[in-house]
């Protein structure tokens, strides 16, 4: 039984509906209200347009279908096999996900770009410019999602139709045919849409590895950043929502978002011994692959020219902190830990306000919640422009803080919504009867009882701030720019090894983040495990 | 005991719910004596829980009123009515003690820390788990978690306790002893109890009175014996008699083949 609603509730509730309106709809209306016949007709008819759309297609189809048969594969060794140390491959594999885009196209030059390390190990020769290059820095940094996304789907299947299946003696070909695939169809399709959907609205990739192979987010950052050319930038900005917007509503209808069934029996599957081997030698080679763009950063970032001067230096070091590393790791910093506390606040207090209340104000926000999850940050950043430009927000942190809180809102929210709807119904009932307040209960009971999830939602706000340059790049100014966007500035002017630096100071700060979270959550699991 | 010298001590008169269009309760009025076990007898979604709502005020009624002891309680707050109330899943506090779940809201009325203790210890003894206090309920058995609810909602000195199917995520044997304990509980404390479950055994061996209802109304309030004798109309005596008289067969069978 739900307690009645009170006035409180139902003011906060429309509160964050309000806010969550202005922050992601308002933009996107008004980028959309923007867009005139001239603009359109113009965008439209002009062949360099048509020619993105087609490169953007191509290339990202091609991503995804790599990205996702490879992480298909290793989903399957995984939960099928008998593969150790699983935890760390589950490390390892996600570890790319803590790396910016714009570095994982960097990472390719590095090693396989003319004079690359590998070009000049291996003597390969070719460009890796275009059309091919975007493709593998794409794989790079949407494998972990895809992996991430079809492991948690095969942990959950049941596996009784197999054992059945192994009875009947029915062969492994005819069970993957018949079992496997007509389970995974849904899911799949989800996967094949959210990877598709990141690899073609991101920038950061085609951005430093594009050569002359021009895609609709690099054509839109040129049109806006380059050109002042707002008009096309809002029609191709239009053009970019359409697929988030298709898997949005895609998801939508095939099961109802956020709403995870749980399935009883999932036993692990005999395996052959050949098999196994197979599958551990395939995990370790994505793991020496997920690891060797770090590598190559590591390398990198502490030789003075490569190829020229290989000689080990603190020049690179030097070089970034020169530049100003330290007030842009700051700036990163302090957006990181706004978005991170304010994201947490706010989502979280969404997710229990529509995860334990009825009625239409509920499901409205919940709506809103969501609907960030089909804007792409590139987006966002020139709906951003074009919204606040003449408000008292542009060029502050602030506009930063807020870009980024409404960019990620989506996920951390689900998060808190899953776990809410999985916590007793009747505690704030049972308060009342006994005179205790809902925020009590809520302080005293349900907090405590979702911690991990808080942790999992506080850490996913800061390591993807710490990250972002899409939604970013528009709005910041050398007093707001966070440490990310050194990275394009300085590949721009073929500073590769202090670029390398910068990565790799990013992806310090999120391991560093990513094992205090693990130990915050290690102390959690033994105090809910005590007595 | 002699129902009809007993003082009444709460009363429902026409109770009456509606969500949007659908009518829940249509009147619903009954009343229940000091130190009475009443049970709620009724199908799926045929309205107890609502009922139990209104009378504890979680849920207002669209009309009607409930008093309690003379009084008309129908607007006071679910924690000033003296009353108590155990959900079907408990609804414990996951994340805190046995101890911790008793005496977290006697903490919050401000009692001292020992104080609150001290009467959250003597009614844990009291309910028989005493060797466990400082578990947590996930570490428990059900039929132990369903005791920390209810020594939970004994802790605030209710004078009558609502019981929610409290039983149905128990096993037969649990069962049976948990329904001795119940009544064991109630001639302690001498609260009143009004216990909603849609199992017809457990109603009438349980009960002083028993309330048949029938999607939103009340088919019939009486004794076991005068149900079971005189059944109200085709509904009590389908429902109820039937399914008693059903058991009884097959229990004669039973014997029969045994001897
Ligand atoms: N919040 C609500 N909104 C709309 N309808 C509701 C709501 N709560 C309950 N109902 C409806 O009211 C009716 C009575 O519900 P109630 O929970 O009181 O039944 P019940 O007798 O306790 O059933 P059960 O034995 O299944 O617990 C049901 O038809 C139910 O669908
Ligand atoms: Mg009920």
């Amino acid at each position: 039984m739900t307690a009645t609603v009170n006035k409180i509730q139902t003011s906060i509730k429309s509160l964050l509906t309000v806010f969550l309106v202005v922050a992601v709809i308002l933009p996107l209306a008004k980028m959309l209200a923007l867009v005139t016949y001239s603009d359109l007709g113009a965008v439209l008819t002009s062949p360099r347009l048509w020619r993105a759309v087609k490169n953007s297609v191509s290339v990202s189809a091609a991503a995804s279908f790599i990205a996702i048969s490879t992480a298909m594969l290793a989903a399957f060794c995984v939960s099928r096999c008998d593969i150790r140390n699983r935890r760390i491959f589950n490390v390892m594999a996600a570890l790319p996900m803590l790396i910016p885009s714009v570095s994982h196209g960097m990472g390719l030059i590095i090693m396989f770009g003319r004079n690359g390390v590998l070009t000049n190990i291996l003597g390969i020769e070719g460009s890796l410019y275009g059309f091919w290059g975007i493709a593998a820095g794409s794989v790079f940094y949407s494998f972990p999602l895809a992996y991430l996304m079809l492991e948690n789907i095969l942990r959950y299947e049941d596996t009784s139709p197999y054992e059945a299946a192994e009875v009947l003696g029915i062969s492994c070909a005819r069970q993957f045919m018949s079992i496997t695939l007509p389970y995974m169809r849904k899911p799949l399709a989800s996967v094949i849409f959210a990877v598709f959907t990141m690899i073609v609205t991101d920038y950061g990739v085609p951005l430093t590895i594009g050569g002359r192979y021009v895609t609709l987010p690099v054509m839109m950052y040129e049109e806006v950043v380059g050109l002042l050319k707002f008009g096309s930038g809002s029609v191709i900005g239009a053009l970019l929502l359409i697929p988030a917007a298709v898997s949005f509503i895609f998801d939508s209808f095939t099961h109802d978002i956020g709403n995870q069934s749980y399935l009883a029996h999932t036993r692990r599957l005999k395996v052959s011994r050949v098999i196994n081997t197979m599958a551990r030698i395939y995990c370790g080679i994505i793991c020496v692959t997920a690891l060797l763009p770090v590598l190559s950063f590591l390398f990198l970032a502490f030789v003075r020219k490569y190829p020229w001067d290989m000689s080990l230096t603190l020049y690179n070091v030097t070089n970034s902190f020169r530049r100003g590393a330290g007030t842009y790791m700051k700036n990163s910093l302090i957006i990181a830990l706004c978005v991170a506390t304010s994201g947490v606040i706010m989502s979280y207090l969404a997710a229990y306000l529509t995860a334990r209340s009825e009625g239409s104000s509920s499901r409205a926000l919940h709506f809103a919640s969501i609907t960030s999850i089909a804007v792409p940050g590139i987006v966002l950043g020139i709906a951003y422009v074009l919204l606040f430009r003449t408000t008292f927000l542009y060029g502050t942190m602030g506009i930063l803080i807020l870009v980024n809180l409404t960019h990620f809102f989506a996920s951390p929210y689900l998060m808190a919504y899953n776990s809410l709807n999985k916590v007793n119904r009747n505690l704030e009932a049972v308060g009342m009867t006994l005179g205790v307040g809902r925020w009590r209960i809520i302080r005293d009971v349900i907090v405590p009882l979702t911690a991990s999830t808080i942790v999992e939602m506080w850490s996913y706000f800061f390591i993807n701030s710490m990250m972002t340059i899409s939604a970013v790049a528009f709005l910041s100014n050398v007093r707001t720019r966070p440490l990310s966007m050194m990275i394009p500035s300085f590949e721009a002017n073929m500073q590769f090894e202090s670029a390398a630096f910068v990565s790799l100071l990013i992806l310090a700060v999120n391991v560093t983040m990513k094992g205090l979270m693990g130990i915050i959550n290690g102390i959690l699991r033994r105090r809910r495990e005590l007595c | 005991m002699d129902l009809l010298n007993l003082p009444v001590k709460l009363q429902a008169r026409g109770l009456t719910m509606r969500y949007g269009a659908n009518e829940i309760l249509g009147g619903v009025s009954f009343d229940a004596k000091s130190g009475e076990f009443l049970s709620i007898l009724g199908p799926s979604g045929c309205g107890k829980t609502t009922v139990l709502g209104i009378l504890v005020g979680l849920l207002k009624p669209e009309s009607g009123s409930v008093f309690k002891d003379g009084a008309d309680i129908t607007g006071v707050h679910p924690s000033k009515r003296g009353m108590g109330i155990v959900f079907q899943n408990y609804a414990l506090f996951q994340n805190m003690t046995v101890l911790g779940n008793v005496e977290y809201a006697l903490r919050i009325k401000k009692e001292t820390r020992g104080q609150s203790r001290e009467i959250a210890a003597s009614i844990i003894e009291r309910v028989g788990l005493k060797e466990h206090m400082h578990k947590k309920p996930h570490r428990l058995s059900g039929g132990q978690q369903q005791r920390v609810a209810v020594a939970r909602t004994l802790a605030m000195g209710p004078d009558v306790v609502l019981l929610d199917e409290p039983m149905s995520a128990l096993d037969a044997a649990t069962r049976l002893q948990m329904r001795e304990e119940l009544i064991d509980i109630k001639d302690t404390f001498g609260t009143t109890m009004i216990y909603v479950t849609h199992d017809q055994e457990e109603a009438f061996a349980l009960s002083d009175r028993v309330i048949v209802m029938e999607t939103g109304k009340i088919s019939q309030f009486d004794t076991p014996e005068n149900i079971i004798c005189n059944p109200a109309n085709e509904y009590v005596r389908d429902f109820v008699v039937r399914n008693i008289e059903l058991k009884l067969k097959s229990l004669t069978k039973y014997i029969n083949n045994k001897i």
